[in-house]
């Protein structure tokens, strides 16, 4: 018979390196018709961050996404970068590259003062334009001002900045200290059914809400914790390197190595938790790790709320949850009190 | 606010219109239920950016076929090297001959261990070697590199390199590892990262507890396996340079182990990092580049080296098995008291990420919760099967499944709710975390009951 338990898994988890210096540099260019060109050391390894990151500079340079272009991932071009890795790149790069964009707009307002006839302080930069705050029908175009920049005053609006993470060492006997700058949170609720003739645990939906600050990107947030469900259900139920006795690999091949498919992925809903960091690029922190940490512990949670079976050791595979099942009807048998 | 699945459906363009008063400056949606779609402005022309669900640049040569990832490049007089792996988990490497390989059609060059300039590497301890010399401590260690005219002819190569081993009793169990007794892997002990927190009198607070649980959790080694597996292109380049193309996600600190491993001032090296197709951690430490470098400039020649997916599994790294001892006090209203966290991670042949996802994953261990007084004691060891290291969640995945397992059996055992103890437990705006940093912009109770509301978890409770 088939039965429906859910589960439910919260976690943690931080942006950057554990204490270690783990700095960004960036450079922002305005080009003389208000575009942008951006350079960063990290690489695009496919979770969208030259999107986000071109974002973050195209904000603060009040213009639009399709006006910046990212430079990345050449060690003879691009500045300084930690690189892709402890889901840094939108939290640390992002600073490196606000900052490097606010150089960047520092010279357009000094350039634009006179023009408008105001203080580079009254100036903020939005819609494609350099206005004064307040009155924002006194503007010039981005594209003017940075082409004045550049021809007439001989100034090209260019930024460079870098940006590391706070941290304070560990105290090696009690690890105390400040490890981390920020963290973000998540909670997902996994809803499975269990076959309990088989074992076999198939995974029905999950539920999952994550904060990670503000998001740049809606839909690549969605996007990472779409695929980090997908390899937390693979953690879960079914996948596992095998070893001999030798110490060889038994199963080095997608044939013996079981992945989740999109046939197996169940009903994914997203919540994307309405946070701010004010020590983010625009309050944003990151997600591409934490997206696949709660969804093992959410379906081993469910798995014990359908049939009673509590895993302890991961993969959940159908072999395991059978003997489960197993050891709990001869415990049931054994409470049975003798006639 | 949250952001409702409903309202995000991929199918949507949003406008640039602002939800009022949403500091955090998320668009709100123009697509309105049965009625024709409407047109919307391209989110990618809007201001402000940050918030619109602006599309990807890279997303069109993907989906048309027309990225160019590394293996599908190639240069004239190019090259391919094929890479020999261990035949045991544990041995002495007593000679390697090449003799009979160097004479088969299409080969060009060999490498091994002893022309590397400095045959070691690891973003902790230089412990790994790119290519073993004197002793091999997984099976996925390269031995002998071969670089031919085709990929066939590098592989068929390796047959006929002889390499004497002498074997050496192995270590597959980290438990057994631990022991003093056992065989050693690296230097005199198998041990090689520690990581302790302590907070508070845990052994006084688990005294006075109302009920103290205790549980075994355990996980096991997985791969990253993204779609593209590692590939590189070397070329020595007129100059003097070296020039790398490669899937690394670290090109500024990939360079500077090729700078290491080669002995070369670091700015005669160019590393290009190219389109990635997957990364999940897999790709953040140099694997082959050095032994490409090397064959490139022994060769005269541009040299690839595309990972076959058996390379992928058993000579790139994976995810650390974790065994974690968990004990927790706790008082009848659901609180936690004391918690004491005993992790051992299964790091494999060598360090590469070890030391720090214990780190992250000793921190993390203890859960989103306020708990007072805290004991995890986590240890890091060397076992003669494929390297662990960055795999996205750093640790983290193993420790959740451990504490919030051990949360729901806790629940059980006092008669309250799954999320209910949850959230009588969970970190606010300015809890100490276990390492008594105060922390900032918290969410986890939002994010339990965001996912509690959607699925109606109360109402179906009572």
């Amino acid at each position: 018979m088939k039965r429906r338990g859910r589960g439910i898994a919260c976690m943690w988890y931080p942006i950057g390196f554990t204490v270690a210096a783990n700095p960004s540099a960036a450079v922002v260019k305005v080009n003389e018709d208000g575009t942008a060109t951006v350079l960063t050391g990290t690489v695009e390894t496919g979770q969208g961050a030259l999107t986000v990151l071109g974002q973050i500079a195209a904000e603060e340079l009040g213009v639009a996404a399709a006006d910046v272009h990212v430079v990345s991932g050449d060690t003879d071009a691009t500045p300084m970068d930690t690189g892709a890795i402890a889901s840094r790149t939108t939290y640390v790069t992002g600073n490196a590259i606000q900052m490097a964009a606010a150089e960047a707009k520092k010279i357009l307002f000094e350039v634009a003062a006179p023009m408008l006839g105001v203080r580079p302080e009254q100036l903020e930069a939005r819609d494609r334009r350099i206005q004064v705050i307040g009155f924002p029908q006194k503007n010039l175009p981005i594209g003017e001002v940075a082409n004045h920049a550049q021809v007439v005053m001989g100034r090209p609006p260019l930024g460079s900045a870098s940006y590391n993470p706070p941290t304070v060492a560990m105290d090696p006997e009690t690890g105390q200290g400040k490890p981390f700058s920020t963290y973000v949170y998540a909670a997902q609720v996994a809803e499975v059914e269990v076959d309990d003739e088989t074992g076999e645990v198939e995974v029905l939906r999950i539920v999952a809400a994550h904060d990670c600050g503000t998001p740049i990107n809606p839909t690549l947030v969605e996007g990472q914790v779409e695929g980090g469900i997908s390899m937390g259900i693979g953690l879960a139920l079914q996948e596992e390197i095998l070893f001999d006795d030798e110490g060889r690999q038994i199963n080095p091949n997608l044939t013996n190595y079981i992945m989740p498919t999109s046939l197996d992925m169940p009903e994914i809903e997203v919540d994307i938790v309405k946070n701010y960091d004010p020590t983010g690029p625009f309050g944003a922190k990151g997600v591409g790790e934490p997206t696949s940490v709660p969804t093992a512990a959410a379906i081993a949670n469910a798995i014990f709320d359908a049939v009673g079976v509590r895993i302890h050791s991961l993969p959940a595979t159908s072999e395991k949850v059978l003997m489960g099942l197993r050891e709990k009807q001869k415990a049931e048998q054994k409470r049975i009190p003798a006639e | 606010m949250v952001i409702k699945v409903e309202d995000t459906l991929r199918t949507d363009r949003l406008t640039d219109l602002k939800e009022a008063g949403d500091s955090a400056g998320v668009p709100a949606v123009a697509r309105e239920r049965g009625r024709a779609p409407q047109i919307v402005p391209d989110a990618n022309q809007q201001t402000p950016a940050v918030g619109q669900r602006v599309t990807r640049p890279d997303s069109r040569p993907h989906i048309t076929g027309q990225t160019r990832y590394i293996d599908d490049m190639s240069f004239p007089n190019m090259l391919h090297m094929k890479i020999l792996r261990s035949e045991y988990a544990h041995a002495r490497i007593v000679n390697i001959d090449v003799s009979e390989a160097e004479k088969m059609p299409g080969v060009v060059a060999t490498l091994t261990g002893k022309e590397i300039p400095v045959n070691s590497f690891g973003p902790s301890y230089q412990d790994q070697p790119v290519l073993a010399d004197d002793k091999v401590r997984h099976m996925g260690d390269g031995v002998v590199a071969v670089a031919a005219e085709t990929e066939q002819q590098a592989q068929d190569a390796l047959a006929r390199i002889k390499v004497d081993y002498e074997k050496l009793p192995l270590v597959l169990d980290p438990l057994e590892a631990m022991k003093e007794d056992s065989p050693k892997i690296h230097g005199e002990s198998n041990i090689y990262a520690t990581k302790v927190i302590r907070k508070g009198d845990v052994e006084q607070a688990l005294a006075r507890a109302d009920l103290v649980m205790e549980a075994r959790f355990s996980t096991q080694m997985v791969e990253h396996v993204p779609m593209e597996p590692h590939a590189t292109i070397a070329m020595w380049e007129p100059d003097g340079r070296i020039k790398i193309l490669s899937s690394l996600g670290r090109i500024t600190l990939g360079r500077a182990d090729m700078a290491r491993t080669l002995d070369m001032p670091v700015n005669r090296i160019q590393v290009v990092g190219t389109i990635v197709g997957g990364n999940f951690g897999g790709k953040n430490e140099i694997t082959t580049e050095p032994v490409l470098a090397l064959l490139a400039r022994k060769t005269g020649r541009p040299v690839k080296g595309v990972f076959t997916r058996k390379d992928e599994f058993v000579s790139s790294t994976t995810r650390h098995p974790f065994i974690m001892d968990y004990k927790t006090g706790v008082m009848k209203d659901g609180r936690i008291v004391a918690r004491k966290v005993r992790i051992v991670a299964d790091g494999g042949a060598y360090c590469s990420w070890s030391e720090t996802t214990l780190g992250k994953g000793a921190i993390l261990s203890v859960g989103p919760y306020r708990i007072d007084n805290l004991e995890v004691k986590a240890y890091a060891v060397y076992t003669n099967k494929t390297t662990c290291g960055a795999m996205r969640g750093f640790g983290a995945p193993q420790v959740c499944f451990g504490y919030e397992s051990h949360m729901d059996d806790i629940a059980r055992e006092l008669g309250i709710d799954p999320l209910e103890i949850r959230l009588r437990n969970v970190f606010d705006e300015g809890s100490p975390s276990p390492t008594g940093q105060v922390l900032h912009s918290v969410a986890v109770r939002e994010s339990l009951d965001t996912v509690a509301d959607r699925v109606g978890w109360k109402e179906q409770t009572q």
